[in-house]
Order: C-alpha cells, then sequence, then structure tokens
C-alpha cells in the first residue's frame, strides 16, 4: 500500500488554478473555534432529557431542537457563529406526517407479510426478513431526507446552507454500495464512503453557491490500512495460534484495540481527505485531525459514560433480584406475602432506575464523546481560503414540510 | 442602560451585523436612543433601526462572550456584539419568534391521532380477522408452536430452552381421556393438542393451531376433575373461534405501529407494553364471554354441570382477589363475580352429573409434573 503525502490532496492541489473574479492576493483564512463547554451541554442534556420522559417522549423535538441550537453556535469560523434555526413544532409535524404514512406500512405489510410467512413456509423468519428489508431503502432515504431538512435550516454569515432533492437516488445508491462492501469483506469501504459524500456534497448548497468533491475513491484507500491490518495479523495469530503456538493469541488480543483505533484512524483521516477535497466555489478547505484524539475521546469517553452510567441500573438489578428471589427461592408462604405493594414499589423503582439509566448516559455521551469530537474536528478546520465568500448571495427559503419526520419515526442515528 | 443613569444618546457601541442577503459581514457602530426606544444599527451600507420591544436572544448560544441578536420585524437579519450589558434594555428579549402556524400542527396531529386509531382499531383487527379464516391449518399451527417457544423463553429466566414441560406419563394419559370426553361431540377447526407448563401461576390458555396450555399453578389449585374440564371447555371455545390466532396476527400489526409512535427513549417498551395490554383486554371481553357460553355446552354434553366453571372462577378470585376497574381491564377479563353468577345460571335445575375422571386418573393428572412440592 503506497502512502500518500501526509497532508492529504491539499498540497498537490493547484489552488491558483482555480478561477477568480475575486481572489485576494493574500487570502486570510478563517480558523475554526469551538466555544461550547462540557458543563453546559451536560446541564442541558439533562434537563431537557427529565422533560422528554416526563412528556412520553414528546418533548424529544424541542430537545433536538435546543441541543443543535447549541452545537451549532459553539462552531466558529472566523469568529462568526453558525446558526441552527429548525422549530420543534416543524419536526413535531414532520414526524406526525411520517407516522400516518408509516403506521399504515408497518401495520398493514406486516400483518400480510406475518401471515403470508405462515402460511406459505410455516415460519416466521421470511416475514421478520421481508420486513426487515422492506425498510432499508426507506432508512436512507430517511437520512437524506433529514440532512436535507438540517441544512436547510443551518446558517452561517446569515446564509441558509441547502441540499437538493435526491432522497430515492441515495437510497439505491446507498443500498448498492453497501452491498460491494460487504461481499468484497470491507475492501471496498472506502468506495461507499467517497461515493455517498460525492453524492452528498455535490447536492449541497451554501446560499446561491453550489458544493463539489474533488479527489477519487482510492484517496480513502490508505485510511483502513489500520483496519486492514489489525484483521489480517489477527487472522493471521490465530492461523498460527491453532497451529500449536498458543502464544500467537497474545497477538491476536493486541489487535483488538488496534482495529478499534483503525476505526478511529478512519473516521479522521476520511473526513481529512473528503473535507480537502471539497470545494465551495473558489473556497477550500484544510482539514487536520489527529487520529490519536479521536480513539482518545472515543475510548475515553465511551469507557466513562458506561462506567457511571450503569450506577444506576444497580437499583434495577436489586429489584430484579427481589422479584426473583420471591417468586422462585421462597416459592409458596413468601410468595403470599411479597404483597402488591412490595412488588408495585419495586416496579417503580426498576422504572426509575431504567430512565436515569439513559438519561445520564445520554448526558455523558454528549458531554464526553459528541462535544469533545466536535469541537476537534471543528478546531482542526480552517477555511484557508475564503476567496469569493462576500460574494454569496442568500438561497430562498426550503420550506420541507415534513421536516426529518421519517428519521424521526424510524428512529435513525444521525448523532444528533 | 438601568434607567438610573441616564444614557447619553449616540453612545458608540461596535458590533457585526448580516442583513441575510449577502455573506459579507458588517461592522456596525450601535446607537442607543433610549428616547425612542430603538437601538439603531449605523455601517457603510447599513442604516437600521430595531424598537427595543422587538428585539430577541437567539436561544440557546454556547458562547457566552456576547450576544447574538434577532429582531421580530426583520426575522432574517442577525447583530452579533460584544456588549453584553446591552441586553438589558430589551425588555422581550426572551420572548420566543413563532414559526410554525399552531392551526396546522394540530390539523396534522388529529389526522395522525385518527389514522392510527383507525389502523390499529379498525383496519388491523379487520385484516386479522379475515386472515384468520384463510391461513392453511399446518400455517395456523407453526405460528401456535412459535408463540409457545415464546412463552416459555419468557417464562423460564435463564434455562435455554425456557420453561419445563410436563410430562409424566399417566398423566398425560388422563388428560388425554379428558379431552377425548370433552371434544366427543364437538366440531373443531383443529385439533386439540395439551400442553402443561411447570410453573405455579394459576393459569390457562389457548394458542393458535389448537394448543391449550395449563399451568402447574391452576392443576394444583383445582379441587376436582371438573374444574379443570371446565377451564379446558373455555378453552376450546377459544379453539373454536380462532380467537388466538387472530390475536397473533393482529398483535404483528399493532405492536410496530405502536413501537412507532412511541419511540425507544424514555422506555417506549413501557407504554407499548401497557397499550398492548390494554388492546387484548378490549379484544378478549367479547371473546371471554363467547368461550364461556360455548363452554357450558360442551360441559352439559359432557355431563358436567356449567356451574363448575364457576367454582374455578372462585378460585381465581381467591388467589388474585377480585379486580376493579381498571385492574380488572388489564386482567383481560370481564369481572369475575358477572362470570361465576353466569356460570350457574346456565346450570339447569336438576342437573345429573356424571363422573369425568376416575380417582386414581384424577391423582395421576394432578401429578403430571412430578411430585408434587
Amino acid at each position: 500500500m503506497s502512502e500518500l503525502p501526509e497532508a492529504g490532496p491539499w498540497h498537490r492541489r493547484d489552488t491558483d488554478a482555480i478561477p477568480t473574479r475575486y481572489r485576494h492576493a493574500n487570502p486570510e483564512p478563517l480558523d475554526g473555534d469551538f466555544v461550547g463547554d462540557r458543563g453546559r451541554v451536560f446541564g442541558l442534556a439533562v434537563r431537557t432529557g427529565i422533560l422528554t420522559v416526563l412528556t412520553l417522549g414528546i418533548y424529544r423535538f424541542w430537545m433536538k431542537t435546543r441541543l443543535r441550537r447549541f452545537y451549532w453556535s459553539a462552531v466558529r469560523f472566523g469568529g462568526v457563529p453558525a446558526e441552527y434555526l429548525g422549530d420543534p413544532l416543524e419536526k413535531l409535524l414532520g414526524f406526525l406526517f411520517a407516522v400516518v404514512i408509516l403506521a399504515f406500512y408497518i401495520g398493514v405489510v406486516n400483518l400480510v407479510l406475518m401471515f403470508l410467512s405462515f402460511s406459505l413456509f410455516q415460519d416466521n423468519f421470511a416475514a421478520y426478513l421481508l420486513s426487515f428489508v422492506g425498510v432499508v431503502p426507506l432508512w436512507f432515504y430517511a437520512r437524506y431526507r433529514a440532512r436535507r431538512y438540517v441544512l436547510a435550516r443551518t446558517r452561517w454569515r446569515g446564509i441558509r446552507f441547502g441540499l437538493e432533492p435526491g432522497a430515492w437516488g441515495y437510497a439505491w445508491r446507498a443500498i448498492g454500495y453497501w452491498f460491494l462492501t460487504i461481499i468484497s469483506a470491507g475492501l471496498l469501504w472506502p468506495l461507499m464512503t467517497f461515493q455517498l459524500e460525492k453524492y452528498r456534497t455535490n447536492r449541497t448548497w451554501y446560499g446561491d453557491c453550489q458544493l463539489t468533491q474533488e479527489g477519487r475513491w482510492t484517496l480513502l484507500f490508505p485510511a483502513l490500512r489500520h483496519v486492514l491490518l489489525a484483521v489480517l495479523i489477527a487472522v493471521g495469530s490465530v492461523f498460527v495460534g491453532l497451529n500449536g503456538t498458543p502464544l500467537a493469541f497474545g497477538v491476536t488480543a493486541l489487535c483488538v484495540p488496534w482495529f478499534a483505533y483503525g476505526l478511529a484512524y478512519y473516521r479522521a483521516k476520511s473526513f481529512e481527505r473528503l473535507t480537502n477535497g471539497k470545494r465551495a466555489g473558489d473556497v477550500v478547505f484544510l482539514s487536520k485531525p489527529r487520529p490519536m484524539r479521536v480513539f482518545g475521546i472515543y475510548g475515553f469517553g465511551l469507557a466513562l459514560s458506561g462506567f457511571v452510567a450503569s450506577f444506576f441500573l444497580v437499583p434495577l438489578g436489586l429489584a430484579l433480584v427481589a422479584v426473583l428471589g420471591a417468586m422462585l427461592g421462597f416459592e409458596d408462604e413468601a410468595a403470599m406475602s411479597f404483597d402488591l405493594m412490595t412488588s408495585g414499589s419495586l416496579t417503580v423503582i426498576g422504572i426509575l432506575s431504567y430512565f436515569t439509566f439513559f438519561l445520564s448516559w445520554a448526558a455523558l455521551t454528549h458531554t464526553f464523546v459528541t462535544l469533545p469530537l466536535w469541537a476537534h474536528f471543528t478546531e482542526t478546520l480552517t477555511v484557508v481560503d475564503p476567496g469569493s465568500l462576500e460574494a454569496i448571495r442568500q438561497r430562498p427559503r426550503d420550506e420541507f414540510d415534513e421536516a426529518e419526520g421519517f428519521a424521526e419515526a424510524l428512529d435513525v442515528g444521525a448523532g444528533i | 442602560m438601568s434607567g438610573i443613569i441616564p444614557t447619553v444618546p449616540h453612545e458608540a457601541l461596535r458590533g457585526v451585523y448580516f442583513d441575510a442577503q449577502s455573506a459579507v459581514a458588517q461592522d456596525v457602530r450601535l446607537v442607543v436612543d433610549s428616547g425612542a426606544q430603538q437601538l439603531v444599527l449605523r455601517g457603510e451600507a447599513v442604516d437600521v433601526a430595531w424598537r427595543f420591544e422587538d428585539i430577541r436572544l437567539v436561544p440557546d448560544q454556547a458562547g457566552q462572550g456576547g450576544l447574538v441578536l434577532r429582531s421580530a420585524s426583520d426575522p432574517e437579519a442577525r447583530l452579533l456584539t460584544a456588549h453584553r450589558e446591552l441586553a438589558e434594555a430589551f425588555p422581550a428579549r426572551r420572548r420566543r419568534v413563532i414559526g410554525v402556524e399552531r392551526g396546522r400542527i394540530a390539523c396534522w396531529a388529529l389526522a395522525a391521532v385518527a389514522s392510527v386509531a383507525l389502523i390499529v382499531f379498525v383496519l388491523v383487527p379487520t385484516m386479522a380477522n379475515q386472515l384468520a379464516r384463510f391461513i392453511p391449518p399446518e400455517g395456523e399451527k407453526a405460528l401456535g408452536d412459535a408463540t409457545l417457544t415464546q412463552i416459555r423463553g419468557a417464562l423460564g429466566d435463564n434455562s435455554q430452552s425456557g420453561i419445563r414441560l410436563c410430562t409424566g406419563h399417566e398423566g398425560t394419559k388422563a388428560f388425554a381421556a379428558l379431552a377425548t370426553k370433552l371434544s366427543a361431540n364437538v366440531a373443531l377447526p383443529v385439533p386439540v393438542t395439551v400442553t402443561v407448563l411447570d410453573h405455579r401461576m394459576v393459569n390457562a390458555f389457548a394458542l393458535p393451531g389448537g394448543h391449550i396450555v395449563f399451568m402447574r399453578g391452576l392443576l394444583e389449585a383445582a379441587d376436582r376433575p371438573e374444574e379443570v374440564a371446565a377451564v379446558f371447555a373455555h378453552e376450546m371455545g377459544h379453539v373454536a373461534s380462532r380467537d388466538p390466532t387472530r390475536h397473533a396476527l393482529r398483535s404483528a400489526g399493532s405492536i410496530g405501529v405502536l413501537g412507532l409512535l412511541f419511540g425507544d427513549f424514555a422506555g417506549g417498551a413501557l407504554v407499548l407494553f401497557l397499550t398492548e395490554q390494554l388492546i387484548e383486554a378490549q379484544y378478549s371481553q367479547g371473546a371471554e364471554s363467547d368461550a364461556d357460553v360455548f363452554a357450558y355446552e360442551v360441559l352439559a354434553e359432557a355431563g358436567i354441570p356449567p356451574s363448575a366453571l364457576g367454582s374455578m372462577f372462585e378460585r381465581f378470585k381467591a388467589t388474585s382477589g377480585a379486580a376493579k376497574g381498571i385492574t380488572a381491564h388489564f386482567l383481560s377479563h370481564p369481572s369475575l363475580a358477572e362470570r361465576i353468577e353466569a356460570a350457574r345460571a346456565a346450570t339447569p335445575e336438576g342437573f345429573v352429573a356424571k363422573p369425568i375422571l376416575s380417582d386414581a386418573q384424577w391423582s395421576a393428572l394432578k401429578a403430571i409434573c412430578g411430585p408434587s412440592r
């Protein structure tokens, strides 16, 4: 695997070749900066999370909107914060719209599939499989639509972003590239990353200026090297180990954290190379995230969040043990005296601990994973040449009533 | 700006203004005009006045070093300034700027609730009822087997294969004798399969494909074979009307819809469970009474007084207490007292009872799960 120059395509690109009427003699770079602090995002996540639980999930539209406003406003280039302008009610509306359509699909289609599956195959496997397969294109469709909504509600320097319609095209391509990735045992993963990013980027606008993704998919291949090497060496060491050298299994064990590092490395490097290959007219970027830092944030953040949040599961565990003990251990007399009061209070303890677990997990991952990642990727990103940024004009508002209802209803995890 | 110190008009402050037309950052001087109650923004190509009462803070800002301001009169433009103390002058700074019409939200909310209700309570049940008639016997049997495996897994806490089946030899024969006597004069859509689960719950239920499932607790609680026969006859009623098949098909449809509505976070699982119970209970009320009526006939044909069903209900009542109100709804059966009364009323005057099982068969049946504990 040959190595490309360290900073990626940026150094190889001849920026002077980009034609511009507004070229500055000495471009003044706009440095990225992230001003959000952990305490505030933790407080915001906890408060909105509690409200979400209390309102049986209705407040989640407000929760997401408020968190986005916070994150967006923390991102600054050249000192100017971005702004998120989504309206929670608009999100609620889109969700209701999606529910009407999906309720029909999920209710009726699942029922018919279950019937056919049992009638024809005497089994429900076919029904689950088809039901899942039927949702896959919808899932990618929803992701694209969600991105369109979020970009349409994002502004920087007063100018809106936008994404052209094209959700079905995206869904088919995503399925195709996923298929290629799976049958190539992951070797074509960079192809998928690149082509999907290109599809999205080439349809993205900032005001009246269209973005373009340059480069080729092979650009991302070196980013995969740690994943590939870790897998190859793990497989090799298992083979050696099975042939009578048990020590080789020690090498296999080391490949696990290496593989995890490889994933972080891919995340950081693919972001770097894709961003450096993006262009908005004559505006160009330079990204230099540090893979080790990304790995550290994931490792430390997830471990800490999991460790702390799991404390809240202890009461739930104790309640379960108490219920099981009463049911199994002391069968008859104790079971009779195990009255409704005790079981009621144990249920309440169980539910409370279940909710606090999810709440604390969400708040902690915001604090120790999402926010530090955003901070790192923003702070290592520079608009190296603002080019003719000042000539960019506003684009019309994309009304998009459906908002990200489908993504919300299908629970498509789109970060925040 | 608190009003104690008179503010000098034309006091010069600085800010950056974005007009939402171009990406140009325009440097502006800010003039706080307390007399006219407005903030005047002046720059090279800017001359704007925002009334104090129109000025809003853009909410949830991460940066605490300055202000991001907007005006209700010009909702797109933004003013960024480092002078935080300015905020004091704007009385309505925390008020919201309304984006989406409330009326449209209400319309969509109503439409969504109505259509989901229509799908869950009308469309899915109707389709389930129709499809249940067309499902071939082997398919129905497979559906029942799958459901039984699920139930065994859910009740058996740790073991791989789920809760144990009771297969005592003599007990199985006694059960078969009981089943033969009861079904002698009844035409059922599918042959009945009896299963006994080793669990202390006082319960019995029917599953698709002619499965009738007893829990050990019910056999132990019963005093006479006639009481077990009565429950058996009741479950045969469910098999005859294919209630379990309908219910299984129906929950395949409705569970997904409800999961969709409530989302996963915030314990969607809990709401889902309660709602599903509510639907099931509503469905069962009518079906239970029909199964009772079916049981009276089957019992009378086999020479057992229908009141035996009533005495079994007495035992349910003794173990769980008479449930009323919302709890009764969740127990998915019409009030037990009413059903006991109905079972007594269904027994004709001077009914001649025949014993259904011998004493030996009865003790074998009770010991089907092995020595009693």
